[in-house]
């Protein structure tokens, strides 16, 4: 299972990462989440 | 409205975290036993390091060599995140009224009950005026969004369909309802549509879920709710919202349960807004809200490992996106300025332009009309200013904050209403700051996945890994 805990993690002295993208701005409130997923 | 920015002329090499030009770091206990963070606030880096290892992460050497590399570009990408975006959605209110009165609705009860239904006619015509604008204003490809949102939007239902079917093509709609009014017919013509749904229903009991939402005759809507989630079951374009109150925050746990039993694959635990007196009359204390709260994430968690089924918390969701990734951030609330009025605005039944939806209540927010006036000249009235200019740095105690670009001290309805102008924080303080330690201690222990949507980092590129 993705994510799941991992022993090894615990040794890192640093654990740090960032993810880029374009920022589009297509995010709403809390109101609705809009997916794009087909039924 | 940019940050100010003035010439920096000081010699200094910015060789050492904290003096000087070079990066500056916050230190922040997250209860993690064996990880610290260090995080810089302005371009929203952070780093976890073990306990025994903060003194060595602070030395010349790789955490400062690899920071520094990137500092430039996280502060752009910041900058750009929260001043450069336009506005690519619009939450659209078919009608004022409702045929439900719950305590803490934002919207004035004079207008729920007998407010504007906007005619067929004019939702058209306004459709094809929001057309034209994105078209003119969106970059070629990217298709702007249209949530139609209440009050309850059924109510209105020739135009609401009337709108769906002619501008299909050209938007992508969603629809927020409490759900009571939705015949078979009309969740089939949503659904084969692709049409993202997002429903109401504040606890996994009848009794908690009717304390505050009920029909004006004090009746229960709780069934209905139920029949229309068993009817998307298996929609994943479909959400749930619990607003949280103090009448309801103990149930969490079971909600998010009886949430996941029921196949909902996205819901919100939204802490309820106090932009009117009535929402705030059941405000949950931070303390306790955040107790019940993580304590759900908690659940959603077991429910995973139980099941290999995610039900994701998609307000907290949010949180971590801030964290892993800003500008994949789905939910423009938790960003300063947040995304009212610059990445979305509201449209009321009558066509009048607000900031947001929060705001539709209060005249004073009130920047124009889609159908009289230009919607480029209303985002620049003081009605809108007032809102988009809201930014952390102007906000005590959040321009000191360490989680300031985390949480962007929502919402500014609130701040304004609640405690008493644009410059005051938001209705919820600790409940940021506990997300985000809880978010980090997920980090901290690879957990963080089992909290996010599938392949939410598709359209990422991983710009530092330590």
């Amino acid at each position: 299972m993705k994510g799941k805990k991992s022993c090894c993690c615990q040794k890192k002295k640093v654990i740090a990462t960032r993810k880029s993208c374009k920022a589009t701005g297509a995010g709403l409130s809390h109101y609705v989440m809009m997916e794009t997923k087909k039924k | 409205m940019k940050t100010e920015t003035k010439k920096n002329r000081a010699a200094s090499r910015g060789r050492h975290f904290n003096t000087g030009n070079g990066p500056m770091l916050q230190a922040l206990d997250i209860g993690h036993n064996n990880y610290a963070a260090l995080v810089d606030p302005d371009t929203a880096f952070w780093s976890l390091v073990r306990k025994d290892k903060i003194a060595d992460a602070l030395a010349p050497g790789g955490l400062l060599a690899a920071y520094r590399r990137k500092a430039a570009v996280f502060a752009r990408e910041m900058e750009q995140f929260r001043f450069g975006l336009t506005p690519s959605a619009v939450y659209f209110n078919p009608t004022d009224r409702c045929n439900l009165n719950c305590r803490y609705c934002y919207i004035p009860e004079t207008m729920r009950r007998a407010g504007t239904h906007m005619s067929t006619e004019n939702l058209l015509a306004a459709l094809g005026i929001l057309k034209k604008y994105f078209r003119k204003n969106l970059p070629a490809g990217m298709k702007p969004q249209i949530v139609f949102h209440g009050a309850e939007p059924t109510l209105n239902r020739e135009a609401l369909f009337a709108g769906l079917e002619q501008f299909g093509g050209d938007f992508r709609f969603g629809l927020q309802t409490n759900g009571t009014l939705l015949t078979d017919g009309d969740i089939e013509f949503l659904t084969s549509r692709g049409i993202a749904i997002g429903l109401s229903l504040d606890a996994d009991v009848e009794s908690v879920a009717s304390r505050a939402r009920k029909t004006w005759s004090g009746r229960s809507v709780f069934g209905k709710v139920l029949a229309t989630m068993e009817k998307l079951r298996g929609y994943p374009n479909y959400s749930v919202i619990c607003t949280v109150t103090r009448q309801n925050q103990r149930q969490l746990s079971r909600t998010v349960e009886f949430f996941h039993k029921h196949e909902v694959p996205t819901c919100m635990l939204n802490p309820v807004r106090c932009t009117r007196p009535g929402a705030r009359r059941i405000k949950p204390a931070d303390h306790e809200m955040s107790r019940y709260y993580l304590a759900a994430l908690d659940r959603t968690h077991e429910l995973y490992e139980r099941t290999g089924r995610k039900i994701v918390v998609a307000n907290f969701a949010n949180i971590l996106l801030a964290i892993l990734a800003p500008q994949a951030r789905r939910l423009m609330c938790d960003i300063s300025p947040c995304g009212g009025g610059r990445c979305f605005f509201a449209v009321s039944a009558k066509g009048d332009m607000f900031p947001c939806s929060e705001f539709i209540g209060l005249p004073a927010f009130n920047g124009g009309n889609l159908f009289r006036d230009d919607i480029n000249a209303v985002l620049q009235t003081p009605a809108f200013r007032k809102v988009t200019g809201r930014k952390v740095e102007d906000i005590e105690p959040c321009r000191r904050c360490a989680v300031r670009h985390f949480c962007g001290s929502p919402c500014p309805a609130e701040a304004h209403e609640m405690n008493g102008g644009m410059e005051q924080p938001g209705a919820f303080c600790e409940l940021y700051e506990e997300q985000v330690r809880y978010a980090l201690r997920l980090i901290a222990d690879d957990k963080h996945e089992a909290y996010l949507w599938d392949n939410w980092d598709k359209d990422t590129v991983t710009t530092l890994e330590l």
